[in-house]
């Protein structure tokens, strides 16, 4: 399940939500991104999330599904934040099912690494010295490069 | 939702705030003053006839805050901890951005105090360029967040959703007649802000190649600022699929400009 919200999520919640009812899940791995208090500057006091509907959906599904062929996945859900941020607020979440461990750990890891450098979502923070656009990371693109290679 | 300015009979009333917690306020307002091109240069450059206006606009800003009281009837009277005053020069809108932060540890906010400050700031630059534009135009004095209180914080959102109109958009508008085929153009995020641009269409005549090569030379044919296309890494997409220069167009096709993507 692939969702773009306004709105927080709860990770407690969204982990229940995907094991209700399931017996054949033996693993589940999540990762959730945060608002923290420095970036390219340090006093960071918030963000605005900017993406590019419709074309982040489908961007996000296509991430899913070459993570699906790569490892065998019982279930993945994506959740991204658009809008106002505030600090410590949760900004994204994968949470993947496998039946063994190291599947779920590896899609986890992929499907961050993909999202941060494919997926059409801007961060612009906002911090007491003014707002500026992040700007993209090199040691970002190496990391999702590094599945490539494999 | 009551309105704590009307008492029960519908009068108006000041709100007592004695038994209210103190906590830390803080409001940011801003707006803008549009000007013509010929204007904002001669402000950039210190040619207005009554001297420096942005100096004199920033302490009628801040004198305006602390002075906010004695203007709007219900407002109580506040020892503002802090106000800052930013302005913001626009070349590509004309028009100078103000920004107004206020600050206070205090029972009551601070929006009033910023919008005040925007407003004077306004119209002191208003008052400082007349002399050579009376065609000026203040407009979208607004509040952007405020923090504290019982009401909690607020943030505007600008629905930042492409297409939408996100902060500082300029739409260029409908370039073609209706009917003649164009491609419909987007620039997202960063770019949107540095071009100055948010949407426009562009119609196929104008186009020497009916591909992404094409579109981008029409485009700085017809917009100077598009030439900002080339600096830095620029993405493009054709119908929400990542594109290159010779990635052909057909007509009625949405192509997105934008950075880098920094999800996650």
């Amino acid at each position: 399940m692939i969702r773009v919200q306004s709105q927080p999520f709860e990770v407690g919640e969204e982990q229940r939500l995907l094991l209700d009812g399931r017996r054949d899940i033996g693993a589940v791995v999540s990762f959730t991104g945060l608002v923290r208090d420095f970036n390219e500057r340090p006093d960071v006091q918030g963000l605005s999330l900017e993406h590019y509907p419709g074309m982040t959906e489908s961007s996000l599904a296509g991430i899913v599904a070459e993570a699906e062929q790569r490892w065998p996945l019982q279930a993945v859900n994506v959740v991204h934040r658009v809008g106002h941020l505030q600090l410590g607020d949760p900004i994204v979440l994968v949470m993947i099912a496998s039946q063994h461990r190291r599947a779920a750990f590896d899609a986890c890891d992929f499907i961050m690494d993909y999202l941060k450098t494919r997926a059409p979502f801007w961060k612009k923070e906002h911090t007491a010295s003014g707002d500026y656009w992040v700007a993209e990371r090199h040691t970002d693109l190496q990391a999702a490069r590094r599945w490539e290679a494999s | 939702m009551t309105l704590t300015h009307l008492n029960a009979n519908g009068e108006a009333r000041m709100v007592d705030v004695a038994d209210k917690p103190e906590s830390r306020r803080e409001a940011k307002a801003t707006g803008a003053i549009h000007m013509h091109p010929a204007t904002l240069q001669r402000l950039v450059e210190g040619q207005m006839p009554k001297g420096d206006v942005l100096a004199t606009a920033r302490i009628a800003a801040i004198q305006g805050a602390k002075r906010t009281h004695e203007l709007i009837p219900l407002c109580h009277a506040l020892p503002l901890s802090k106000v800052e005053v930013d302005f913001a020069l626009d070349d590509a809108r004309s028009c100078v951005h103000v920004t107004a932060q206020c600050r206070l540890n205090g029972r009551t906010g601070v929006e009033m105090e910023a919008l005040t400050a925007v407003s004077v700031a306004c119209l002191t630059l208003y008052d400082m360029c007349k002399a050579v534009d009376k065609d000026m135009v203040i407009d979208s004095i607004q509040l952007e967040q405020k923090s504290g209180g019982a009401s909690g914080n607020y943030y505007r959102t600008t629905p930042i959703v492409t297409g939408q109109g996100g902060s500082g958009e300029v739409s260029l508008g409908t370039l073609s007649s209706a009917g003649e085929p164009c491609v419909r153009v987007k620039c997202l995020a960063e770019l949107r802000e540095r071009l100055g641009v948010g949407e426009i269409n562009v119609p196929f005549q104008r186009m020497a190649s009916t591909d992404i090569g094409g579109l981008k030379a029409a485009l700085k044919d017809m917009d100077s600022r598009f030439a900002g296309l080339d600096e830095g890494r620029t993405l493009c997409a054709v119908n929400q699929v990542m594109a290159g220069d010779a990635t052909p167009l057909t007509a009625d096709d949405e192509v997105a400009f934008f950075p880098p993507v920094t999800g996650g």
